[in-house]
């Protein structure tokens, strides 16, 4: 095998952990079979979310159908998936690239910058092919299935899905690269991962305002006119937005084989052309950005004798160690704190952006706010759940163990029970979750204006039920923690353990829909099927928790 | 004050034995040095101690506690240093120190006073506020072992302390844990560097492919051997395949 081969295989067998993944081990080590229905379980939970998204995807091809304009579909899932690359690339590049502890191996070796970093952009590449998967490829199948396509459309399909993530993934490299050379970031990387994250989270935000703008302006007829008249006036439209959509349109669906050569060729074009100027750029500017890899600020912070009385505590109080030491942790790790602590405020942000951004009642906060005055039970189990998938949708539960990594052997050596280190992480689950709670509550105060005693109601309801949804995703963590990582991404935004809260969460809200819908038509009164969903939650809440102290006694021992 | 009986630990579904059939004991005030060639199983012995790993067979008694039954008192009488210092990176060597005397609940004023000695005695007082990746690997170790210090614990268990340390750290570091054991806290630990161990140590023990090969004092190994030659001839001579 080539140099470069053996690179990518080593590459990809670390990112993925295929010299560690071993089936057979897991059906002989019986202590581990409970993995097998956690991750069956997993898979199902994705069934119903496919589902209705094949059903929406057939819907909408019945509605575009008459007028031709289906290939907007395949326009939209393109665009999505460039957008979704994009913007979640940022973190895989800049952490492969100039934040992976291999780089320590690697760059001492006789392999050009460009290989190197060539082998990085095949593992995110293949990473992408996997996150982007369920978003693409129902609309790419369902797309081929309905319109009876032929070869020639499978192919296509195929070749555009693998091009894919080509151009929004060289395109943040190249802005990576520039501004690792340029800015030296090296020193300060935390700053690097910040502000970026900040400058690309305000440009989604401005974007999704310049959308809802332009969608929520006076439509003009003549325009919606032109659209309807061309049967690609829609796949124009989104495509004017983002070009590489509609190539990629052009291609998979697109009119007459001299316009689908020329969109192949604008599309690869375009996509060969951003790689080799990845690899031109690596060549140059790659190491450069590098200098100071692994090296810190020389500058040190001494204390005098007054300064370190004042900060020294004193006794026992392993329970509030705990805590302080997972909130120092996750706050002053950029990855966490922006999966975490800085998505709960996000979330319900964006929700009052979206909210905001159409006109007059068609908007959604003019929506909530006529449902609220004809149904305030209904109003109180939206808010709730709102609040809830707030505060308790992020991987911040879920990866409360993993995120001790390579340091959990001091977890397992300070005489501190696993129970009170349990309790410990909770608190600091539970507080970020009611971080959340807390700025949903001031967006539907602010958008929905519904009255104070919905709002405490809602509130109260997602309060208990995120001790449940709390203790849950730590339960999953602590069920299957990694701990083997390099890459702090990894012990949340690339950790199983997260997907899985998020559809165990999911299950527990549908639960609690099925059993207010059973309630509902069991003749219950309104008032008194609220108080059965509240006491059930209590309940929950408090077994949950239990359960959560009780199976940290028992797994903390058997994690080696 | 350690007491391992017919302790055995193997990987690979028993296909490799680490430590096999091992029994041995540590006297209070003793400093124990444990040595063995690479992948001899030392690393795997002390993890046991700790309660870092399970053995498969036998029993570890620390200061009288069974580490597997009364996990949580043997590990208020003990601290351990590894062999290497990951330790919490985001937090300050103070924030750092603070959290260890949390955990074991040492009073304000122990904390200060050892703190203020460890700092002193390894010249860290400069970088204390400092979060802990930006230390060298040599500073991470001194804040462990300053941490680990600073319960005053029964029972000391580093593995390969003086990885990293510099010559004038790492004499800091003998005489510090000699005090130790002269106020009646006993140290077992391994290393590699022969002269360490032999100057050092109280008593020994060579353990090779798993199994204890000689346990004693210098002179005991001496003689046994019907040697007047080093430890590290005895070790060479012991651990031969």
């Amino acid at each position: 095998m080539s140099r470069f081969g053996s690179l990518v295989r080593t590459a990809l067998r670390v990112n993925f952990g295929l010299s560690l993944f071993r089936p057979r081990e897991i059906l002989r080590r019986k202590r581990d079979l409970w993995m097998i229905p956690l991750i069956v379980l997993g898979a199902a939970s994705l069934g119903p979310v496919l589902y209705f998204y094949l059903k929406i995807i057939r819907t909408v091809h019945g509605w575009l159908a008459p007028t031709g304009q289906q290939a907007v579909l395949i326009t939209a899932a393109v665009l999505a998936g460039q957008v979704f690359v994009f913007i979640f690339g940022f973190y895989y590049v800049i952490s492969a690239f100039y934040f992976s502890r291999d780089l320590e191996i690697l760059v001492p070796l006789p392999l050009a910058p460009a290989q190197v970093m060539t082998s990085k952009f095949a593992v995110i590449l293949t990473n992408e092919y996997l996150t982007i998967a369920l978003l693409v490829l129902p609309v790419f199948v369902s797309y081929g299935l309905l319109e009876g396509a032929g070869a020639g459309y499978w192919l296509a399909a195929g070749l555009v899905y693998l091009f894919l993530p080509v151009i929004p993934l060289a395109a943040v490299g190249l802005l990576v690269v520039g501004l690792m050379r340029v800015a030296n970031f090296s020193r300060k990387k935390d700053v690097l991962i910040i502000v970026g994250s900040l400058i690309l989270m305000t440009a989604a935000l401005g974007g999704q305002l310049w959308l809802g703008r332009s969608a929520g302006a006076s439509p003009d007829p003549e325009a919606i006119a032109r659209i309807f008249a061309s049967s690609d006036g829609f796949v124009r439209s989104l495509g004017a937005k983002f070009p590489p959509s509609l190539w990629a349109t052009k291609i998979v669906a697109g009119g007459s084989a001299g316009e689908g050569l020329k969109s192949a060729a604008l599309f690869f074009g375009m996509s060969a052309l951003l790689f080799v100027g990845l690899v031109a750029a690596a060549g140059k500017l790659f190491y450069g950005g590098l200098v100071g890899l692994g090296e810190t600020s020389g500058r040190k912070k001494a204390l005098g004798r007054r300064a370190l009385a004042g900060r020294l505590s004193s006794g026992r109080r392993p329970v509030r160690a705990v805590f302080l030491r997972e909130l120092r942790i996750m706050n002053r790790t950029p990855i966490f704190l922006l999966n975490g602590v800085l998505s709960v405020v996000l979330i319900p942000v964006l929700f009052a952006l979206m909210a905001k951004t159409g006109s007059g009642r068609s908007d959604i906060a003019g929506i909530l706010k006529a449902l609220g005055s004809a149904n305030p039970v209904a109003s109180v189990l939206v808010s709730a759940l709102f609040m809830a998938v707030s505060g308790c949708l992020n991987g911040t539960s879920s990866s409360a163990f993993s995120r001790e990594g390579g340091q959990f052997w001091l977890s397992k050596v300070i005489p501190v029970s696993p129970r009170d280190q349990a309790k410990g992480k909770f608190l600091h689950s539970y507080a970020v979750a009611v971080l959340g709670i807390v700025a949903a509550a001031a967006v539907i105060r602010f958008t929905v204006r519904p009255a104070a005693s919905v709002m405490a109601a809602a509130a109260a309801y997602s309060a208990v039920g995120a001790v449940a949804l709390t203790s849950l995703g730590m339960m999953i963590d602590l069920a299957r923690p990694l701990l083997n990582w390099t890459n702090p991404q990894k012990a949340i935004k690339q950790n199983l353990n997260v997907l899985l809260a998020v559809l165990a969460d999911l299950a527990f809200f549908g639960l609690l829909f099925l059993l207010a819908k059973f309630l509902g038509r069991a003749g219950m009164s309104a008032a008194a099927a609220m108080a059965v969903l509240f006491a059930l939650l209590t309940v929950l809440s408090a077994g949950s928790y239990r359960l959560l102290l009780a199976f940290a006694d028992k797994r903390y021992p058997q994690i080696e | 004050m350690i007491e391992l009986r017919n302790v055995s630990k193997s990987y690979a579904k028993g296909r490799v034995k680490a430590v096999d059939d091992l029994t041995l004991t540590v006297r209070p005030g003793e400093i124990f040095g444990f040595l063995g060639p690479n992948g001899a199983g030392k690393t795997t012995t002390i993890k046991m101690i700790v309660g870092l790993l399970k053995p498969d067979r036998g029993t570890v008694v620390v200061a009288g506690f069974d580490v597997r039954k009364e996990p949580l008192r043997a590990k208020a009488v003990t601290t351990y240093v590894p062999d290497t210092p990951a330790v919490y990176e985001r937090l300050t060597g103070l924030e750092y120190l603070n959290f260890i005397g949390d955990v074991y609940g040492v009073s304000k004023k122990d904390r200060l006073a050892r703190i203020e000695k460890g700092l002193e005695v390894f010249e860290l007082s400069s970088a204390v506020g400092s979060p802990i990746q930006s230390y060298s690997h040599g500073m991470k170790q001194k804040i462990v072992l300053i941490a680990a210090l600073l319960p005053a614990p029964r029972v000391m268990v580093l593995d390969e302390p003086m990885v990293g340390l510099d010559a004038r750290s790492a004499h800091h570091m003998k005489n510090l844990l000699r005090e130790h054991c002269q106020g009646g806290g006993t140290l077992f630990f391994s290393t590699h560097i022969m002269e360490v161990a032999e100057k050092v140590c109280d008593r020994l023990a060579i353990i090779h492919k798993g199994r204890l090969v000689a346990e004693g004092t210098m002179a005991e190994l001496r003689s046994r051997n019907g040697t007047k030659e080093s430890l590290e001839h005895i070790f060479l001579e012991l651990t031969e395949t």
